[in-house]
């Protein structure tokens, strides 16, 4: 944690409090104001920025984590909803130099133009990848309505998951 | 020769994106994810009024709170400005969201707090929400020049269009309209400022990082020597995210403070202070021959440019070529009002005015062919501009290069395959059975619609670029413009390394720092391609040739020829060889700077395409499903396919929240915007998603590099007029006001009856 990032902060004593957590597999013990979004969290603290904020109101889905599994958008999770959670996001996917399946079907693929939305929607397929379940497209594409893609690579998007799926199957 | 074609072309192929995998890791750094020590955050009070003169303003109990660092208001910033009709801050406020006063404090909360704590008296003034309003005599002005910029239209005509109409024996007329359109990239508009004492150093999501540093230059009054500024990542912009104060208050700030200054908008400030698309409305005239010749084309057309001019000018421009270009004809004439109204400003979104004006052309190109009784498909193929150009004389100078978005007749294109797209498109959609197509009982209506447009195919401004070899044998791309996600850095690279001969992964880029980099281009009109393109390939040549030179020493050759590159080095045709490794080692890095202005001086550059569309409508939900989508490009050589699949199929997609949803809806009461978020303010998710197929047609430009044309912006244009021209063929009714809503279906359908 860089501390030059709160260390100016106005005293909010009131509203800290205590909190352990776990960031791809890392605990964590902060003492963090409850006013603080998971997103905040994340970016400021913790400095990992792959989820980024295109709203801030649940609404675009650039956000998304993974808490215990649950695909949420961490905009939404007041610090007090973290407590003993296990949280997964982008930045824990790839494993010492080796990328997930599902990164390297986005880059396969072409699965992302800007790249802003990219890790909200990785993250937002990664429950996909896990399940047992044989997926149509167009259960791949309920799963990712939350997030927006302004680019439109949907098409890139679609691809990208439906190879990932195919290649674990076909392993 | 043959030994030198070895090298496996890169253009051509799907190279893969050179920057998406920090992309997937999460790794890759936007504006926004940059943080440095002693960074203080910045806040900006916005107007609650849609028009009003600032008399005062009260900061005192904001700079007394806690944390807070500075506070600017206009009348403690300088004189400078960020555009010519938008100071750093102005006592004048514009619209429901323009700049009061900005805060610098420690964290974004005391920012906020302050903001609060600000006193602003404020003289309401009167104040209009629509360009009609605005136009009216008794309208209050907005800018002192009035609310009608340049106090009348521009005017572009070739011919006389009184003789075409004369000749006409049919004349076909309406009146269109097009909505606002937010581009609403994710990524909000942020910069991070930092002033060390002497220099300036700006980070922010820019397409073009020197003109922005020329800006910031002009607006501060500082030397453009002492201002460096970088381009991380974009969250993208589709052209919209220039031209706002949001860097100059940052490095304002900065300055003041003694401290780095991030100022980050949020969803609803990016939205009000962001640039939209301008809504139009046109009247549009065409005058026909019995057997389907136009005689003349006369279009009106009057833009709203909200609050402040922007790249409305240009905006204006480019939504008249269609109007003058895209159909053979003598007697043409486009005139284009741009208008102030007190609403969030509009700029530059990919293809500028081109959609909007080819909706209007193109929905009533398919009334004419409906008067003449002609197929729509038929009356384009009658009459479309071909390969040789629009008739009449040729104007410019013949030591000149011809425009982009040229009025005169006589000059022919470099390459057009508009027909090729239509005979492609017309295969691809089953345009035979357009006539034949049978609707089951019930509500679904099925029909098939296309459209065809023309838009400047990829010379823009002087563009440079410098490579080198390197210490490592490898090669590094050095250039000045942004790739804001569409991949040019991608595409430049494989032009540069089949320049050399050498396999892409021997290229890296660096680019988006103004210290390091030549000038370039923004990236604006579709013009990396063919400008970057043309300056790398040209770099890449003299590089080869100062490569040849300096290993001919060290082989041990007095003849360049015979001398070529090969993925380990030099090589002679008689078998000699030196690795790129021992060139540098004894002849140290090489490097090559190139400087271009593409274009042609006997060639129109344009770009071509056809969309076609197959739809369903359900009449009791006024409810339109894409069953298939075809878009046909003329883009000239394709660099690399996936990606410009992945633009067509984009691009397409995009233009379906212009055609079916968005729309930024201001309240003309109070001049509020009553849809500021993602929530409202609707835009195709993945489940709006159709499938498109993308062609591109046979196509080599000769002036192109590599063969190659634009293609950024080209599939935003033709999606509207495709899909409004398909629900007439469904429906009988025909819709001239976009977005195409089930509601607005189902009142037409209503009105039909």
């Amino acid at each position: 944690m860089d501390s030059h990032l709160t260390s100016d902060r106005v005293d909010m004593d009131d509203n800290e409090t205590t909190t352990k957590f776990i960031v791809n597999g890392r605990e964590y013990s902060l003492k963090i104001d409850n006013r603080y979004t998971l997103l905040d969290i994340l970016r400021d603290h913790l400095r990992l920025t792959g989820a980024k904020k295109g709203c801030d109101l649940g609404e675009c889905g650039a956000c998304t984590v993974l808490l215990d599994g649950k695909v949420v958008n961490s905009c939404q999770i007041l610090a007090a909803r973290i407590k003993d959670k296990d949280i997964r996001t982008v930045e824990g996917l790839s494993q010492n130099e080796t990328l997930h399946p599902l990164q390297l079907a986005f880059i396969e693929n072409d699965g992302g133009q800007c790249g802003y939305c990219t890790p909200g929607f990785i993250m937002a397929a990664y429950p996909l990848f896990e399940s047992e379940e044989e997926l149509s497209t167009e259960e791949i594409k309920l799963s990712l309505a939350g997030n927006l893609c302004r680019c439109n690579a949907y098409g890139s998007i679609i691809d990208s998951v439906a190879y990932a799926l195919e290649i674990k199957t076909n392993e | 020769m043959s030994e030198q074609s070895t090298h496996t072309p890169a253009v051509g192929t799907s190279y893969i994106r050179t920057d998406l995998e920090g992309k997937v890791l999460g790794t890759a750094e936007y504006t926004a994810d940059i943080a440095l020590p002693n960074m203080l955050h910045a806040r900006v009070l916005r107007s609650p009024h849609p028009h009003a003169n600032i008399l005062g303003i009260e900061i005192g109990s904001a700079t007394k709170l806690d944390g807070v660092f500075d506070v600017l208001t206009p009348f403690n910033v300088p004189e400078g400005k960020v555009a010519p009709d938008v100071p750093i801050l102005d006592s004048r406020v514009r619209f429901v969201g323009d700049e009061v006063a900005v805060v610098a404090a420690v964290d974004i909360d005391q920012a906020k707090a302050a903001i609060d704590l600000i006193d602003v008296c404020y003289e309401v003034l009167p104040f209009s929400t629509n360009v009609h309003d605005s136009l009216n005599s008794a309208s209050f002005p907005i800018h002192s020049e009035g609310n009608l910029v340049n106090g009348g239209p521009l005017i572009e005509s070739r011919g006389s269009i009184k003789e075409g109409f004369d000749q006409a024996d049919y004349v076909v007329e309406d009146s269109f309209t097009t909505p606002d359109h937010h581009p609403a990239s994710l990524e909000p508009r942020a910069a991070l400022a930092s002033w060390d004492g002497t220099r300036l150093t700006v980070w922010k999501p820019s397409r073009g990082i020197h003109a922005d540093k020329n800006i910031l230059a002009s607006a501060l009054g500082l030397s453009p020597n002492n201002i460096a500024v970088v381009g991380p990542a974009m969250g993208a912009g589709y052209g919209s995210k220039d031209e706002t104060r949001t860097s100059v208050m940052a490095a304002l700030l900065s300055i003041r403070t003694g401290r780095p200054v991030k100022l980050e908008l949020d969803r609803e400030e990016e939205f009000l202070a962001g640039r939209r698309r301008h809504s139009t409305y046109t009247e549009i005239k065409m005058g026909l021959k019995k057997d389907g010749t136009i005689t003349a084309v006369h279009a009106k057309t009057i833009m709203d440019t909200g609050a402040y001019l922007s790249s409305g000018p240009g905006v204006v421009r480019r939504a008249g070529q269609g109007i003058l270009y895209l159909y053979k004809c003598a007697n043409v004439k486009y005139e284009g009002q741009l208008v102030y109204t007190n609403t969030p400003t509009a700029g530059s979104y990919r293809a500028l005015g081109a959609p909007q004006g080819h909706f209007a052309l193109e929905s009533l190109s398919d009334k004419a062919s409906e008067i003449l009784n002609m197929d729509p498909l038929e009356f384009r193929f009658k009459n479309h501009v071909g390969p040789e150009g629009q008739p009449g004389e040729r104007t410019t100078p013949r030591n000149q290069i011809i425009d982009t978005q040229p009025v005169e007749g006589g000059v022919p294109f470099s390459s057009n395959e508009l027909r090729q797209c239509l005979k492609l498109g017309a295969e691809a959609i089953g345009w035979d059975r357009r006539d034949y197509i049978e609707n089951a009982a019930g509500p679904i209506r099925r029909g098939i619609g296309m459209s065809m447009f023309i838009y400047r195919g990829g010379p823009g401004g002087q563009s440079n670029a410098e490579i080198s070899l390197d210490q490592d044998g490898l090669f590094t791309l050095n250039v000045g413009f942004m790739d804001v996600g569409e991949g040019s850095s991608t595409v430049v690279i494989q032009m540069a390394a089949d320049t050399l001969g050498i396999p892409p992964a021997m290229v890296r880029i660096n680019g988006g720092h103004t210290d390091k980099t030549p000038e370039s281009p923004m990236t604006a009109g579709s013009t990396l391609t063919f400008s970057a393109g043309h300056a790398a390939m040209q770099a890449a040549k003299d590089l080869k040739d100062a490569i040849i030179n300096a290993s001919l020493k060290l082989i041990g050759l007095g003849d360049s020829e015979g001398l070529y590159l090969t993925p380990n080095g030099v090589k002679s045709k008689c078998g000699e060889s030196i690795s790129f490794l021992d060139i540098v080692h004894n002849a140290g890095p090489i490097k090559t700077l190139a400087s271009v202005t593409p274009g042609s001086k006997d060639y129109i550059v344009n770009s071509f395409g056809a969309h076609f569309a197959e739809i369903e409508v359900d009449t009791e939900t006024g409810h339109i499903e894409i069953i298939k989508y075809i878009a046909v490009h003329d883009s000239g050589r394709i660099i690399n396919p996936r990606l410009a699949e992945g633009q067509v199929r984009g691009g397409v997609s995009q233009m379906m929240g212009f055609t079916f949803l968005e729309d930024m809806e201001i309240d003309p009461h109070s001049g509020v915007a009553l849809n500021a978020s993602f929530l409202e303010h609707k835009s195709p998710t993945i489940m709006e998603y159709p499938e498109i197929e993308v062609i591109f047609a046979d196509s080599i430009d000769p002036i192109g590099p590599f063969g190659a044309k634009s293609l950024g912006e080209p599939p935003c244009i033709a999606p509207a007029p495709t899909i409004a021209n398909a629900l007439y063929h469904a429906t009988g009714v025909r819709i001239n006001d976009l977005p195409l809503t089930p509601d607005s279906v189902l009142l037409a359908m209503k009105n039909l009856l």
